[in-house]
């Protein structure tokens, strides 16, 4: 106590005004104790339409909160930097609580609805304050020469933009907005969160201020972390409430039977089990029935081989799993490359300094920005074997060559894009391919330019041909480049699934031959119920994607040190 | 300009909370009672807490269909305003069509309890939506309703909707009733027929020669016209390929319906008639949508339910219809399609439900539904009968009609098993099949191990 | 040096081959989508296909009700342009039982049998035809049959051919149909589509630069504990399939009542783990100085970020936003779960295309109308763009 009190008689302005304001903030902490535990009773005791879960976790936070306001009671007293961290975080958590709760509660999120409607008028006044913002970088031009003459468009651009958002404003309906926002506050709900609002902010900020800072003693490292926290917590709390929180969810539910109507029992690793059940059999002869030798009540052939003259035959439980793995890994295999090499040799092209590189580099960009849902439609038409592009253009070009030879070289194929299982993987993944190329093009050749030019001067004067830079150049300081490239190439690849879902029809066909991972999760969770079971489907395809990007990583890393 | 941005975001932003704030009551207000926009003070925007705004005598339903297309979503849509029951207030809401999941999307919807009132589903999914327990049995309302009686529907549709699980009798429930029905027919290109110079086949149907070889033969000398004309396209389905094995006296499930029989003789005689005919080259590559070679005027026979009518209308060459051939067993095992309507389990207003599904179901309503064009109404009445045959192109609507009077199979559900279970391992055996990858004699042998399945439990 | 001037030359050349190659591979499909969109409906199906939007030419001909289609036809060895009279006349190929490869055809009408001859063709007792080559009746049998159209001068209908329809040439002319787009725009809802879209990405992409920049800001340059494996965690997280935790983000909708509104498309979407790590890699590389210099003059944390690191981030800034906006412009899969497709209000283009696809699967040139919607502004907006697009994305690979 002595040594704090030496330190706050440095700083005079610590007293009067902020011990009203810590004794305020003592006094608070005690109702809020006190409030937390009240309401904590209160939920069990009255409110019986609340699922008993949220109850719990409602409970949860605020037994917390008044423990810890109690806590922080003791060290404002003490002047404690620990009780400033403390009142805050509770003060803070509670102003976000009562304010988005009350957003909430006054139907702010499901009024969005509403702007919806409205917000087709506002888009030509937003268009006016875009044409400012034009203006404005117009002026931009002049900063260097005649900085009046910018000085002067800044002002216009402003003006206009201004002008523009205070039309879209009203387009929009801001007051009937606004008229009904306020009409909202004649329950008791609103008004007790509007309350919530101006307490916790008020409380908020009296411990925040500079003065009660110094009086806290909180040093520059809490500050810190208090300053890390604050900046962080938009991102993290609505992280968690929407993406962290879900996903514990759904690790807890593929080890149940969870069916989505609410039953949901603990089955362990039952799931698991099933996912990856298969047997390995030997056979008698090559094309013996695989009911003779595998439990055909438990397993489904899934295929066989031959391995040192004997035969064997695999068995799967979930036979369905298997393919669409094999399959998921097919695609892989063909988009991955399909949408890499092409990018990476075209890269090189535009790299050189011919004219109009620009304007190619653009165009192959222009697939990347389109919708999957609108290019599936389009790829539809193509592919269609009867009267679609693609066959015609074969078909054209075979004629053509057939006539040069004068004879039958070359068998117009017809081939049957959409409906050979043979086919239809490879169809998909060149629509893949085709549109994530021109963005792998564009990544690449930001890698190539960063390449010093003297490494190729070096190795001109080695003697190097074109090949050999680009085999011992090129590649290796293109390597961190590859790496995000065939990374994020390869996850979305294994995540496929809005392609073939619009693209096939029936979604997965023919047969199963599209069928991928996530689409045979999507079935099994959303047309089977069996959302235990495809939550145990998503965590497996993610392990996968996961020791995939590992496994690159890996390699990356050891081709760095090769270097 | 960093300010100026700054400006202008913060103008948005602003604008977007206060008009998200409560937008919803002010501006567009005047049309339709907009209940379940209020924002409202509740916590929850499930379906029926609009009523207390209301009168409070006011029920409102929420009902939905599967339309085929958009003037079909327009006139159910019409349907909904026109339908007048005392103190219901109707919502209709089109569902999408069968790229945009339909049932996937309801199945999510009633798991979630977010499901309207009043529904279609197609005929093969009410075993399993029963069994889950999604839909309310009217056969008490039913047996107090005035009018109302079973056998004013088709017996095929009525026996599964009718169907009691529990002890494995028809007529002791009632799940539903069918909205429209439909069956197969072959969309003939009359120009192509005649380049190729065969038979009229609506005369050799006439003639009662109408058979699988005469079929055949029309198929082959039409692709025989050249290299980018086929004789025939059907659909990547259960329903094209089922065609063939039903009029070869073989079925995809044994007699009760509590086993797989695609491998008995007959079955596999049908499919290997299919084989041979898209082995042949003489149709459009099973698993190609049939419907564009047909449009572009490349096929001579397509097959399809009356669904597809609507669209083949805007071609510009002659057509008609004309039966499916008659096979081995002496009939063209034609299928009877139908979907019906049903009811939530979990409506609140059940007695309101009933008698939308009725309203829906009117000879009146069919034949406003039928006159599109798409659909033959599901009630067995000449009236209606008679004036579906006035909704043509094509002249020979009467081959519909045959189609349901030629002892059709009826489209059913699995009430001991899983139908979509049953249906995907089928396809995919059968989608093998017809593209030759495996033969008839591998298919025989291993497919009723795996369909079985989905009959355990 | 010449030579190897030509080589060079040559060398580029075959450099353009390929690029425009690519170009076009990549340009095609949307041709094919916009062309397409603007044909009608009988004109969409057509093979061998059209890329141009066609009608076929017809002209009022005396005599007819209906106006005739013309039809390039060859007559007598030249090619000329007839109206179509007649589309199926039914004729017979026939010839001489001695002499079966010298056929004749004759309209079926025109030819009468010759009374009770028959004689043996393949193996058939057939009836055999009073046939007239030259003036000359011989009796023949028929070999074949098939239909022809016939065509006539359009100044002389008295001077006709006959000529297979199917392979003839209609005359046509260019065409263009941009009332599809207003059909779809009227019977589909497109434009609330659109608007709704457009709504959806803007409030994303605000929303997400605003936390991402915060939450970067205090990763790459607060220190508070656990940061480091907060950090793991959300890079960990990059990784996980959005379908992992599509089933219980769902049910978090109904509990809060956002099934079906389209905050459920905006708000889970702008606290991304993807963001924040980019920002954060982008942070971390200012010198440590300037934020010090900063600190000591007592700027706040807020206006530090706000007047030296934001100044100068507008690469990663614009990186953010372009993928925020193709990313929230185009996502399908959860609009498709969360909003009832019977909802015309709350759709978005992505799910009203795909019902579109499904409504009118028998017009493509309405789908493709509705794809060109969904598809072209984006597009547009990349064209003005293209600088910031374009060498935006390539600088997120360089820090990757």
């Amino acid at each position: 106590m002595t040594s704090n009190s030496t330190q706050s008689q440095t700083i005079p302005s610590a007293d009067a005004k902020t011990s009203l304001a810590l004794k305020v903030l003592s006094i608070w902490h005690i109702i809020f104790a006190i409030a937390g535990l009240a309401g904590t009773v209160m939920i069990w005791q009255s409110a019986s339409d609340i699922a008993d879960w949220i109850k719990a976790i409602v409970s949860i936070f605020l037994v917390l909160g008044a423990t810890f306001s109690a806590i922080a009671v003791f060290s404002i007293r003490e002047r404690k930097h620990r009780g400033r961290t403390i009142s805050l975080v509770i003060n803070y958590l509670g102003l976000l609580a009562s304010f988005f709760g009350g957003l909430h509660t006054v139907g702010f999120f499901t009024g969005i609805d509403s702007l919806g409607e409205t917000f087709s008028k506002g888009l030509p006044y937003m268009g006016i304050a875009f044409v400012g913002y034009l203006i404005g970088t117009i002026g931009d031009r002049y900063q260097k020469d005649h900085p009046g003459t910018a000085q002067k468009f800044r002002k216009t651009a402003q003006v206009v933009a201004a002008i523009g958002g205070v039309l879209f404003l009203f387009a929009v309906g801001i007051v009937p907005g606004t008229l009904s926002f306020i009409s909202k506050f004649n329950s008791l709900i609103p008004i007790l969160l509007l309350l919530g609002v101006i307490i916790f902010g008020i409380m908020v900020w009296l411990m925040w201020r500079e003065p009660t800072r110094l009086a806290m003693h909180t040093k520059g490292k809490d500050q810190l972390m208090l300053e890390g926290y604050l900046f962080l917590s938009p991102n993290f709390i609505g992280f968690l409430f929407f993406f962290a929180g879900p996903l514990l969810f759904s690790l807890y539910s593929s080890f149940t039977d969870s069916d989505a109507f609410g039953n949901a029992n603990w089955i362990g690793l039952a799931n698991y089990q099933e996912i990856f059940n298969i047997t390995i059999e030997p056979l008698e002869y090559a094309d013996q029935l695989a009911k003779e030798v595998i439990n055909i009540e438990v397993y489904d052939e899934l295929s066989r081989f031959n391995f040192f003259g004997k035969d064997y035959v695999v068995g799967a439980e979930d036979q369905l799993f298997w393919i669409s793995l094999g399959n998921t890994i097919k695609f892989v295999l063909l988009a991955v490359p399909m949408s890499v090499i092409p990018a990476l040799l075209l890269a090189t092209v535009l790299n050189s300094k011919l004219p109009g590189m620009k304007i190619f580099r653009a165009i192959y960009f222009v697939p990347s920005v389109a919708a999957v849902v609108g290019v599936a439609m389009i790829w539809r038409w193509l592919y269609n074997s009867t009267v679609g592009y693609l066959n015609y253009f074969i078909t054209s070009f075979i004629k053509f060559v057939n006539s040069f030879a004068g004879s039958e070289l070359l068998i117009d194929p017809q081939i049957g894009w959409t409906s050979d299982t043979q086919v239809a993987l490879i169809a998909v993944a060149i629509m893949a391919a085709w549109q994530w190329m021109g963005f792998n093009t564009v990544l690449f050749l930001a890698g190539l330019q960063n390449i010093p030019g003297v490494l190729y001067e070096a190795a001109t004067v080695d003697g190097a041909n074109n090949w050999q830079k680009f085999w011992n150049v090129t590649l290796p300081m293109l390597a961190p480049t590859s790496f995000f490239v065939l990374t994020t190439t390869t996850i979305n690849a294994m995540q496929i699934f809005d392609q073939v879902f619009v693209f096939t029809q029936p979604p997965g066909g023919p047969g199963t031959s599209t069928t991928t991972i996530v689409l045979y999760l999507y079935r099994q969770g959303f047309q089977n119920f069996r959302q235990g079971y495809a939550s145990a489907l998503a965590w497996v395809l993610f392990l996968l994607i996961f020791g995939l990007t590992l496994a690159q990583y890996m390699r990356q890393r050891a081709g760095d040190e090769a270097i | 300009m960093k300010k100026l941005w700054l400006v202008i975001t913060a103008l948005i932003v602003a604008s977007m909370v206060l008009t998200a704030c409560g937008g919803a009551d002010a501006p567009v207000e005047e049309e339709a009672p907009v209940a379940e926009e209020a924002p409202a003070v509740e916590e929850e925007a499930v379906t029926e807490e609009e009523a207390p705004a209301e009168e409070a005598a006011e029920i409102s339903l929420r009902w939905r269909t599967r339309p085929g297309n958009q003037e079909e979503a327009d006139l159910y849509q019409g349907i909904s305003d026109g339908l007048n029951l005392d103190g219901i207030t109707l919502e209709y809401e089109p569902g999408g069509s069968d790229t945009s999941s339909y049932q996937d999307v309801l199945k999510t919807e009633l798991a979630s309890g977010t499901a309207p009132d009043v529904f279609w589903i197609p005929g093969t999914d009410v075993a399993d939506f029963v069994a889950r327990g999604l839909l309310l049995d009217m056969r008490g309302m039913a047996d107090a309703t005035d009018g109302y009686a079973d056998a004013d529907f088709y017996e095929g549709p009525m026996f599964h909707l009718t169907f009691n699980p529990e002890t494995g009798n028809s007529s002791e429930t009632l799940w539903g009733l069918p909205r429209d029905v439909s069956t197969f027919a072959l969309y003939i290109n009359l120009d192509l027929l005649a380049e190729a110079g065969v038979d009229d086949p609506r005369e050799l149907e006439a003639n009662g020669e109408w058979t699988w070889e005469a079929f055949q033969e029309t198929a082959e000398a039409v692709s025989a016209l050249g290299d980018d004309v086929q004789g025939y396209s059907g659909s990547a389905w259960w329903g094209p390929y089922g065609v063939w094995i039903n009029a070869a006296g073989g079925n995809f499930f044994n007699e009760d319906r509590t086993a797989c029989a695609l491998d008995t003789d007959e079955a596999l005689a049908g499919l290997q008639f299919v084989q041979d005919l898209y082995a042949s080259g003489a149709a459009v590559p099973y698993g190609e949508d049939g419907e564009p070679p047909f449009r572009s005027g490349n096929v001579g026979m397509f097959q399809n339910g009356r669904w597809a009518t609507p669209g083949i209308r805007t071609v510009d060459f002659e057509w008609d219809v004309v039966g499916l051939p008659v096979g081995p067993a002496g009939n063209p095992g034609n299928w009877l399609f139908w979907g019906a309507y049903v009811v939530n389990a979990d409506t609140e207003n059940p007695e309101a439900a009933w008698e939308l599904v009725q309203a829906l179901t009117t000879a009146e309503v069919q034949g406003t539904v039928a006159a599109l064009g798409a659909n033959i109404p599901s009630r067995v009445s000449q009236d209606a009968l008679d004036a579906f045959l006035d909704f043509t192109p094509p002249a020979n609507n009467q081959a519909f009609l045959d189609g349901l009077a030629n002892s059709p199979t009826a489209e059913g559900p699995l009430w001991a098993g899983s139908w979509p279970d049953f249906g995907a391992v089928m396809d995919t055996a059968i989608s093998s099949l017809l593209t030759g990858e495996t033969t008839v004699e591998d298919f025989g042998a291993t497919v009723c191990d795996e369909a079985n399945k989905a009959f355990q439990e | 040096m010449s030579t190897y001037r030509i080589g060079i030359f040559l060398r580029n050349l075959l450099l353009y081959i390929t690029l425009t190659f690519f170009a076009f591979a990549m340009l095609f499909p949307f041709l094919v989508m916009v062309f397409t969109s603007l044909k009608e409906a009988s004109d969409s199906y057509r093979f061998p296909p059209k890329l141009l939007p066609r009608a076929p030419i017809t002209m009022a001909v005396e005599g007819y009700d209906e106006e005739l289609p013309l039809y390039f036809v060859d007559f007598e060895g030249s090619q000329e342009e007839f109206v179509l009279v007649e589309k199926t006349v039914k004729v017979g190929e026939y010839a001489a039982p001695d002499q079966l490869d010298m056929t004749y055809i004759r309209e079926l009408e025109l030819v009468t049998e010759t009374s009770g001859a028959t004689t043996i063709y393949e193996d058939e007792e057939v009836p055999l035809y009073d046939i007239t080559v030259d003036g000359e009746v011989v009796p023949m049998v028929r070999v074949d049959r098939t239909a022809l159209g016939r065509f006539a001068n359009p100044d002389d209908l008295s001077v006709t051919i006959l000529q297979n329809l199917r392979s003839s040439e209609p005359v046509e002319r260019l065409t263009w149909h941009p009332e599809n787009y207003t059909e779809v725009v009227n019977l589909h809802g497109m434009d609330r589509a659109l608007t709704n879209t457009a709504l959806v990405t803007i409030l994303v992409v605000l929303g997400q630069l605003v936390t991402s920049v915060l939450g970067g800001y205090a990763f790459a340059r607060l220190k508070f504990p656990g940061r480091d494996s907060l950090f793991v965690i959300y890079l960990g997280t990059i990784m996980i399939p959005f379908v992992v935790v599509i089933t219980p983000l769902y049910k978090l909708m109904i509990l809060i009542g956002w099934v079906d509104k389209l905050a459920a498309l905006i708000i889970p979407w702008i606290f991304t783990a993807y963001g924040t790590f980019l920002m954060r890699q982008f942070f971390i590389t200012f010198p440590k100085e300037i934020e010090e210099a900063a600190v000591l003059d007592g700027a706040s944390r807020l206006q530090i970020l706000w007047t030296i690191f934001l100044p100068a981030s507008t690469p990663a800034l614009a990186t953010l936003s372009t993928f925020t906006f193709l990313y929230a412009w185009n996502s399908f899969f959860w609009p498709l779960v969360v909003i009832n497709t019977g909802n015309e209000a709350n759709r978005v283009l992505t799910l009203a295309v795909s019902v579109l696809g499904g409504r009118a699967m028998d017009a493509p040139n309405l789908v493709l109308a509705g794809a060109a919607i969904a598809v072209l502004p984006p597009v547009i907006i990349y064209i003005f763009g293209q600088r910031y697009f374009v060498e935006s994305s390539s600088s997120s690979g360089l820090k990757g």
